[in-house]
C-alpha cells in the first residue's frame, strides 16, 4: 500500500514527454511507481480527475534567505507550486557573517532587496555566524526545499571586514575566502553568489563589486572543487556589457567545469537587440562547451509604490530615497519645504520626470480621489500646471502620501516577444526574486503566469515544454539531486493543478510580515494540491503543518 | 562554432587610476586622448556612476567605441 496514491490525473512527468493518463504512487517521500491503473491501493489518495500531476516547480533566483527563520513555507511561493527554492542570489546571504557586520548586511538587504530592518531583528534569534549554523536554523522548520548560494559580498566581509568596500583582495585575504567557500560549499551552499551592479543603502557599491576578476578566478576555483554553480547580477540595463560578462562566465565554466547563470535578462521595445544579442552570444559560448544560463523571469515588472516607503522606482534617485528613509511626519515636513522638492525635482532631469514619471498611472484601492484612478501623472501634471515629479509630490500630500502610483511593464513588455524566449533552451527560466522588493511588487505567482500567459494565452509553450522548464532543466542546471521529475526513486515534490485555470492571483497588500509591515503578494489560482517530500504541504486553499522540507541534496 | 567579434573590454588592476588604465589599453595614443576615449566608451562608469568615474575591481571597460 502507498503511502499517498495521486489518482487518474493527467500525468506531466517533467521530461517535457507527452501527457498520459495515470496514477503516482508515494511511499516513504519518494515516488515509487507511475503508470495507468496502478493496483495498490494509498493510505491517503489524492483525486486528481481533471488535473495535472507535475514535479514541484524549483525557483533559481530568490531572496528568502531571512523569511525562512519564520517561516519554513516561504508563503506564498509554496501555494503556488513551488517545492524548491534557491536563496543568497546576487551576492547576499545570512551566512557567513560576523555579527558585527549583520548591520552592514541588513542595510545592503534593505537597499537591494527591500527587505525592511525589521524582518532581521524582531521574528528570530540570531544566533549563527557560520553557514552551517544558519543551515541548522532554517532546517527544522522547512516546509520547502532549500538549496542556498553563499554570497560573494559576505564572504569579502568575513575576510577583509570595512576593507570590503574600500579595495582589492590581497593573496593571503583569497586564500582566506577560498578557504571559507570551501567550509560553506561542504556544509551544503549550492555555489556563489555575485553582483556587478548594486549599491549599499549609502550608494557604495557592495563588496564584491570591489573584486578583481583574479577573486572571482579563485573562487571558482573552489566552485570547480564540487561542480558548483556561480549566479551574478549582471548591468542588464547594457548589451554590450551583458556579453562581456556572459565571456567572463564562458572562461570561468570551461576553467573550471561549473554551471553558471546570469540574471536577469529583460527584453523591451527600448531595447529590443538586447535578447537576441545575448541568446547569440550564449549559442556560441555553449558551442564551446561553456555552461552559461540565462535567467529570464515570466511576467513584465509592476512597481507599485507610494511616498509611505522607499521604492526601488527611485532606486537611481539618492535624493529621493533619502527624503524617503526620514519618519513620516520628518517626511512631510521635508516635502512640503520648497527647497527640498525643488531639489527633488530637479533630481529627477531636465524634463521635470517627463520621462520617468509622466506614464505614472494612480493605482486603485480606496486611497486614490476617484477621479484620479487609471490617469497618468503626465496628464495630471498638466492640468495642474506642474511637472510630472512636482505633481507627485503635491499630489502625495494631498493624500497623506497614501496615494498609489504604478509603473508598468518595467523589464518585459510583449508577451508576444518573451513566448519564443522562454521556450528558447538556452533560456533558464527564474530571476523571480521570490521574497524580495516586499512594498513595490509581488514575487509570487510567476509560474502561475508562466501557464496563464505563455501556455494557454499565447500557446508560445506547450503544458509539458513550460513543467520541463520550471521543473527538470532547472534541477539540472543547479545539479539538485532527485529532483524536477516523476521518476520512482526521485523525492515525492508533486504538484496538482488544473491547466485550464492555472494563474497567478491579482496583487494585493497584505500585513504579515514581522511588526505587521506590509509586501504585496498573490494568491494562487488553480492549484490543488502540493507534496513536498510526500508529504502534503498545501491542498484545496490551506497550509499543513508539514515541515518536510530539506536542504538539497546535490549531485 | 567560432567566436563572432565581439566590442573589447580590460578590467582595472588594484588600485589602478584611469590615466594608467588608458596608457596601458591604448599605447598608441595621447594620453588625454586616450583618457578621452576611455571616458566616452563607458558612459556606465563614468556619467552614471556616483561618485562619476569610480573604478572598481569588477568593472568591464571598454577600450574600443561600440560596434555600429
Amino acid at each position: 500500500m502507498f503511502d499517498i496514491l495521486i489518482r487518474n490525473g493527467k500525468v506531466v512527468d517533467g521530461t517535457g514527454a507527452r501527457a498520459f493518463l495515470g496514477d503516482v504512487g508515494i511511499t516513504d517521500g519518494r515516488i515509487v511507481a507511475i503508470g495507468p491503473e496502478l493496483q495498490q491501493e494509498g493510505r491517503r489518495v489524492v483525486d486528481a480527475s481533471g488535473l495535472v500531476i507535475a514535479p514541484g516547480f524549483i525557483d533559481p533566483h530568490t531572496h528568502f534567505d531571512v523569511q525562512l527563520l519564520w517561516d519554513g513555507a516561504a508563503k506564498p511561493a509554496l501555494e503556488h507550486g513551488i517545492t524548491s527554492i534557491i536563496p543568497g542570489n546576487c551576492s547576499l546571504s545570512l551566512a557567513p557573517l560576523k555579527a558585527d557586520d549583520r548591520k552592514t548586511l541588513i542595510g545592503m538587504f534593505q537597499q537591494i532587496e527591500e527587505l525592511p530592518p525589521e524582518a532581521f531583528t524582531q521574528a528570530f534569534d540570531w544566533t549563527w555566524e557560520d553557514f552551517a549554523g544558519y543551515r541548522a536554523a532554517i532546517e527544522p522548520a522547512l516546509a520547502v526545499n532549500v538549496a542556498p548560494l553563499v554570497g560573494h559580498s559576505v564572504i569579502r566581509l568575513w575576510v577583509m571586514g570595512a576593507d570590503a568596500q574600500q579595495r582589492a583582495a590581497r593573496p593571503d585575504e583569497i586564500a582566506a575566502m577560498q578557504d571559507l567557500l570551501r567550509e560553506c560549499l561542504e556544509a551544503g551552499a549550492v555555489g556563489l553568489s555575485t553582483s556587478f551592479v548594486d549599491v549599499d543603502e549609502n550608494a557604495r557599491p557592495v563588496p564584491s563589486r570591489f573584486a578583481q576578476f583574479q577573486e572571482l578566478d579563485a573562487l571558482c576555483a573552489v566552485l570547480g572543487e564540487f561542480g558548483r554553480m556561480l549566479q551574478i547580477v549582471p548591468e542588464f540595463y547594457d548589451t554590450d556589457i551583458t556579453i562581456a560578462r556572459i565571456d567572463q562566465l564562458a572562461e570561468l565554466s570551461l576553467k573550471h567545469r561549473i554551471p553558471t547563470t546570469l540574471s536577469p535578462v529583460f527584453d523591451n521595445r527600448q531595447s529590443p537587440n538586447n535578447v537576441p544579442r545575448t541568446l547569440a552570444r550564449i549559442e556560441e559560448q555553449t558551442a564551446r562547451g561553456a555552461r552559461v544560463w540565462p535567467q529570464m523571469q515570466t511576467r513584465p515588472i509592476d512597481i507599485s509604490f507610494s511616498l509611505l516607503r522607499p521604492s526601488l522606482f527611485f532606486a537611481r534617485l539618492p535624493g529621493w530615497i533619502k527624503v524617503l528613509r526620514l519618519p513620516v511626519p520628518e517626511r512631510m515636513i521635508a516635502l512640503r519645504d520648497p527647497a527640498t522638492a525643488d531639489r527633488l525635482v530637479a533630481d529627477v532631469g531636465e524634463d521635470g520626470g517627463e520621462r520617468l514619471m509622466g506614464r505614472l498611472v494612480v493605482r486603485g484601492g480606496g486611497e486614490a480621489p476617484d477621479h484620479l484612478v487609471g490617469r497618468t501623472l503626465g496628464e495630471i501634471a498638466a492640468e495642474r500646471g506642474e511637472v510630472p515629479a512636482r505633481a507627485l509630490i503635491t499630489l502625495s500630500l494631498e493624500n497623506d502620501l497614501s496615494i498609489g502610483f504604478l509603473a508598468a511593464n518595467g523589464g518585459h513588455d510583449s508577451t508576444e516577444r518573451i513566448g519564443p524566449m522562454l521556450a528558447n533552451p538556452l533560456v533558464h527560466i527564474g530571476a523571480s526574486d521570490g521574497g524580495a522588493h516586499l512594498t513595490s511588487f509581488s514575487t509570487y505567482g510567476d509560474t502561475g503566469y508562466l501557464f496563464s500567459e505563455f501556455v494557454r494565452k499565447s500557446g508560445a509553450l506547450s503544458l509539458e515544454l513550460a513543467v520541463r522548464k520550471i521543473t527538470s532543466d532547472t534541477a539540472e542546471i543547479w545539479g539538485l539531486k532527485d529532483r524536477g521529475l516523476l521518476k520512482p526513486g526521485f523525492a515525492a515534490d508533486v504538484v496538482v493543478f488544473d491547466p485550464q485555470i492555472i494563474a497567478r492571483g491579482e496583487e494585493r497588500p497584505a500585513f504579515d510580515m514581522p511588526g505587521g509591515g506590509m509586501r504585496y503578494v498573490r494568491d494562487s489560482i488553480g492549484i490543488d494540491t502540493v507534496l513536498v517530500n510526500g508529504e502534503v504541504a498545501w491542498s484545496k486553499g490551506s497550509y499543513s503543518d508539514s515541515a518536510t522540507g530539506r536542504v538539497c541534496e546535490l549531485t | 562554432m567560432a567566436l563572432s567579434l565581439q566590442r573589447r573590454f580590460t578590467t582595472p588592476e588594484p588600485d589602478e587610476s584611469l590615466e594608467s588604465l588608458a596608457a596601458r589599453s591604448l599605447p598608441d595614443l595621447p594620453l588625454d586622448v586616450a583618457m578621452e576615449h576611455i571616458r566616452g566608451w563607458n558612459l556606465h562608469i563614468f556619467l552614471m556612476r556616483r561618485p562619476r568615474g569610480l573604478l572598481l575591481g569588477g568593472d568591464v571597460v571598454f577600450i574600443e567605441p561600440p560596434q555600429t
